[in-house]
């Protein structure tokens, strides 16, 4: 369980907020935080870090309290298990991208670790290549394997893909979640993008003048949630077929297969592994005693 | 999905169900019956804005300009594009409110001998329109 109760109060020209949050979350969950800009989403990463002192407040992780106004308990930044990416990339330009990782290495004997990741992420052919001849989605695949060289129970990213268009972006997502499985990270992202949102969290904060306005799954905050489908569950695209003229988009839902027919050109969004919202009026289904 | 904008401009409610009138951009009205009332659904309210929502396999067609049928949800529009399958077609139709999709069968497209360029009636029933608020 993250348990998090800050308060710190923000100011800037002339003008004052007061950051005041209140959340749980189970680890291993993935975490948006969503909001207009300068509602404190970014503050709050930065307080999660460590880079920002609460001026009150308490915050643990699991059995590890990280910070404690009472017991005078402040873990150093360095101290917090925590890989931190943001929206600009932050790479160390005279240094290529390997370098750039053996950099975040603390045991530098441990080469397993950034070839794991290089694996992971694809950067094989970047790896002797300085940040400057790279791409954007490429710099910022960079950006996540170096955040993970320090091996962080908590990844902190803060609008890590608004810079991209909208392929890459896709592409990126993807790798976002397969290190948010396969590290079992607790992930924390802060995001405008709905769409991106509901595909990859699993619950949502959204911030409003420095407070939790509401908070919920993705679908109860953004999704078919609010339309008048009466039928609808959220699942995982595990097949994508064409026939005919049309599209068989096969989907998990909880442990059950179940079959949506959709056009062609409404498919065209959907990968395999893709988070939906499946969703029918409750006028078409059939209902049979067994 | 078929998606089309409008507002909301009449409800009509008896117990949980209500049948919503929405106004799209081209003044054309779309009606929806939903297991919701502005007691369930806080965006029930006139003059809200909402899209329209509905399956491409939803919608009829006829050539007729004013068939005499039970659906009332109608879009006159003209065929753009017509893509034949071995079982279905998809008809591209341009519409005053947007270009819709509908998926017929190949046989009822013989039958009713249509052509890119002509003009039908795209129907879709009641029952199959859901709603979103923007």
């Amino acid at each position: 369980m993250i348990d998090l109760r800050l308060r710190k109060v923000l100011e800037s020209d002339n003008t004052k907020m007061v950051l005041d949050l209140n959340l749980q979350f189970k680890k291993g969950q993935f975490i948006t935080l969503y909001g207009e800009s300068g509602s404190g989403k970014t503050s709050t990463l930065r307080l999660i870090s460590g880079l920002m002192k609460p001026d009150s407040g308490h915050l643990s992780i699991g059995q590890q309290c990280w910070f404690d106004e009472d017991k005078k308990i402040n873990l150093a930044p360095s101290k917090r298990k925590i890989g931190f990416v943001f929206q600009d990339y932050a790479l160390f330009p005279n240094m290529t991208v390997k370098e750039n990782l053996f950099f975040a290495l603390s045991d530098k004997t441990d080469q397993g670790t950034i070839e794991e990741l290089v694996q992971m992420m694809d950067l094989g052919d970047l790896q002797n290549r300085k940040p400057e001849s790279l791409s954007g989605g490429q710099k910022q695949r960079v950006a996540l394997a170096r955040a993970l060289v320090g091996k962080p129970e908590i990844l902190l990213l803060d609008e890590p893909l608004s810079a991209l268009d909208y392929k890459m972006r896709y592409k990126l997502q993807k790798y976002i979640l397969k290190i948010h499985q396969r590290y079992k990270l607790t992930t924390i992202l802060v995001s405008h993008d709905i769409g991106e949102i509901i595909k990859l969290s699993d619950l949502v904060f959204e911030l409003e003048n420095g407070k939790i306005a509401r908070q919920g799954s993705p679908a109860e905050l953004f999704g078919l949630g609010s339309t008048s489908a009466k039928f609808q569950f959220t699942g995982e695209i595990i097949q994508i077929e064409s026939e005919d003229v049309l599209v068989i988009v096969t989907l998990l839902v909880g442990n059950d297969l179940v079959k949506v027919v959709c056009d062609k050109e409404e498919a065209k969004q959907f990968y395999l592994g893709d988070k939906v919202l499946v969703g029918s009026k409750a006028f078409n289904p059939i209902i049979k005693k067994i | 999905m078929n998606q089309f904008e409008g507002n909301i401009v009449q409800i009509h409610s008896c117990g949980q169900l209500s049948i919503v009138t929405v106004e799209l951009l081209d003044r054309n009205k779309v009606q929806s019956i939903i297991i919701d009332t502005s007691d369930t659904a806080p965006y029930l309210v006139l003059d809200t804005p909402v899209f329209v929502l509905f399956k491409e396999t939803e919608v009829a067609i006829s050539p007729e300009e004013n068939p005499k049928i039970s659906l009332q949800n109608r879009f006159r529009g003209k065929i753009t594009a017509i893509e034949k399958g071995e079982l279905l077609v998809r008809l591209s139709i341009e519409t005053a409110a947007g270009n819709l999709v509908s998926m017929i069968s190949k046989t009822a497209l013989t039958d009713l001998d249509l052509f890119i360029n002509d003009w039908v009636t795209a129907l879709v029933k009641l029952n199959e329109i859901t709603l979103s608020p923007k």
